[in-house]
């Protein structure tokens, strides 16, 4: 958990210039003027960070310990089945695909 | 309809990151043209021709990381011309009504930088990791709607793709605004950063960019001369504040010219191939916009984007409206030094004009060697001409789908 959240805090004082002091669990991710839109970006850097992929925007992240703990779960999760993997093959075209036929 | 005065100017372009520097590089005839090569342009390689007229900014001392990350080039050029066209305007912003102060830009390719890195994640590199906020970097109307962001603007805020000359109807547009007491303030001009490697690669492909001269890189664009090959494309920016002449005089602001009128017409006949009947008629338009007749003209800045089929067919244009007159009438084409700026190259073009009878100087039509018989008129050739004293200049930007505009610019003196 601090592991995450030191690499999350990370983020955001690098990329969304979040004063270090600002930074606390129980910081909401508003009162840190990041809206739904910064939050998208916010979730694409934890995905670059932690090679993760978040599957659908979570509705219900309120404050850094939420993010935190998300990302926590994410990963355990990783731990038990395999990664989605970050980069995918080009689908090789199917010579079954009617589209193809003469 | 009432007077519109030019208040404030701001570039961005291959000559220099302002309107004086830009003046001074296209009245020495200093082309911005430039080879393109590694390690800057990776892909420069596997281009036909790979050239063009690029702008440097210092987008790292200029911006916030923030801004780097949610802006498109094309919206840091279009924000840091405008952030210069309103800190010249002397305090034009002050006591403005906020639903009367409207935005009006013109780009023709609007974030394609953006979305060519998005295609190259997805395609190219086969990855998902398309970053999260690549539409709102490339939409179009994203420069647009950061400069009247960063001014608090409720007016209308406006963008205009008509290629080649989608910035000199936004600010046609927006002198109609002003004119017709709709608006009291326009910032209105127009940003384009077309050389994205895909972007560069579809305009080689589309073979009307100019061969390399392998002597001279620079001089690879020579509009109007009988071996022109081609026009090269070029990046930047250029904004203008409009304000009505009374507010701008009341205010003891310094007035560096004005939008006298604004002529539209299309060739209705061919995608690419320009036509001297649409060309003359956007001439006459604005002629008659202005009010003014034909032997008020005294200076041209034309399209004359070295193509073989524009510099002719522009030619017998202004023929067609001057008649003899027309060899009278100094005409410069600047593209030989900045490039084409596609969608902005009308707005940075005005810029020129407007600074040019400031000077009273013509500015000249570059690396004219050989002359064409078909291109038989004035383009005051390899040199300004010193002690031109025009007070009234047309501004042509005619564009691929033949969407034609010319602007009528005044001294403003």
């Amino acid at each position: 958990m601090s592991t995450t959240f030191d690499r999350l805090s990370m983020i955001l004082q690098q990329s969304f210039k979040v004063p270090a002091e600002k930074i606390t669990t129980d910081a909401t991710l508003a009162s840190l003027d990041i809206d739904s839109l910064g939050t998208v970006e916010l979730l694409w850097q934890v995905e670059e960070a932690f090679r993760i992929t978040i599957p659908a925007p979570p509705k219900d992240l309120l404050t850094l310990s939420d993010v935190a703990q998300h990302i926590d779960q994410l990963i355990d999760q990783l731990a038990v089945r395999p990664a989605v993997p970050l980069t995918k093959a080009p689908a090789a075209a199917t010579p079954a695909d009617p589209r193809h036929a003469p | 309809m009432r007077r519109v005065a030019v208040s404030g100017i701001g570039v961005v372009s291959p000559l220099g990151n302002s309107a004086e520097d830009a003046f001074a590089a296209a009245r020495a005839g200093r082309s911005g043209i430039r080879v393109l090569a590694l390690p800057e342009f990776p892909l420069a390689g596997r281009l036909s021709t790979p050239l063009a007229a690029t702008a440097q900014l210092d987008e790292a001392a200029l911006f916030s990381s923030m801004q780097l990350r949610m802006l498109d080039r094309f919206s840091l050029f279009a924000l840091f011309a405008a952030k210069q066209a309103v800190a010249a305007a002397h305090r034009a912003l002050a006591d403005v009504d906020l639903e009367r102060a409207g935005v009006f830009v013109g780009s023709g390719m609007g974030g394609i930088t953006s979305q060519d890195e998005g295609y190259k994640t997805f395609y190219g590199d086969a990855s998902d990791r398309v970053k999260p906020f690549t539409i709102l970097l490339g939409m179009h109307n994203a420069a647009a709607a950061w400069i009247g962001m960063e001014h608090s603007f409720r007016g209308p805020n406006m963008t205009y793709s008509t290629a080649c000359s989608s910035s000199a109807v936004a600010i046609g547009e927006a002198w109609l605004r002003v004119a017709s007491g709709q608006l009291e303030l326009a910032i209105a001009g127009g940003a384009e950063a077309p050389l994205s490697p895909g972007s560069l690669m579809a305009w080689c492909a589309l073979h009307t960019v100019a061969q390399l001269d392998p002597v001279e890189p620079s001089a690879s664009c020579r509009p109007f001369s009988k071996n022109r090959s081609g026009m090269v494309l070029g990046e930047g920016a250029a904004m203008l504040v409009l304000e009505p002449w009374d507010r701008a005089v009341a205010r003891g602001a310094p007035i560096l010219g004005e939008i006298l009128g604004y002529g539209l017409s299309s060739d209705g006949s061919h995608i690419t191939r320009p036509s001297v009947e649409g060309q003359a008629a956007a001439l006459r338009s604005a002629l008659r916009s202005a009010a003014i007749d034909a032997g008020a003209v005294d200076a041209i800045n034309a399209h004359g984007t070295g193509t073989q089929a524009n510099d002719s067919t522009e030619t017998a244009a202004i023929r067609a409206v001057f008649g003899v007159r027309a060899e009278q009438i100094p005409i410069s084409a600047t593209k030989a030094v900045h490039g084409h700026l596609l969608g902005a190259a009308g707005a940075l073009e005005c810029v020129l004009s407007l600074m040019a009878m400031r000077h009273t100087v013509a500015l000249p039509t570059m690396h004219l060697q050989t002359p064409d018989p078909e291109c038989d008129l004035d383009y005051v050739a390899n040199a300004a001409r010193e002690g031109v004293a025009a007070r009234t200049m047309l501004s042509n930007s005619f564009a691929f789908g033949g969407s034609n505009a010319v602007l009528v610019l005044g001294a403003g003196n």
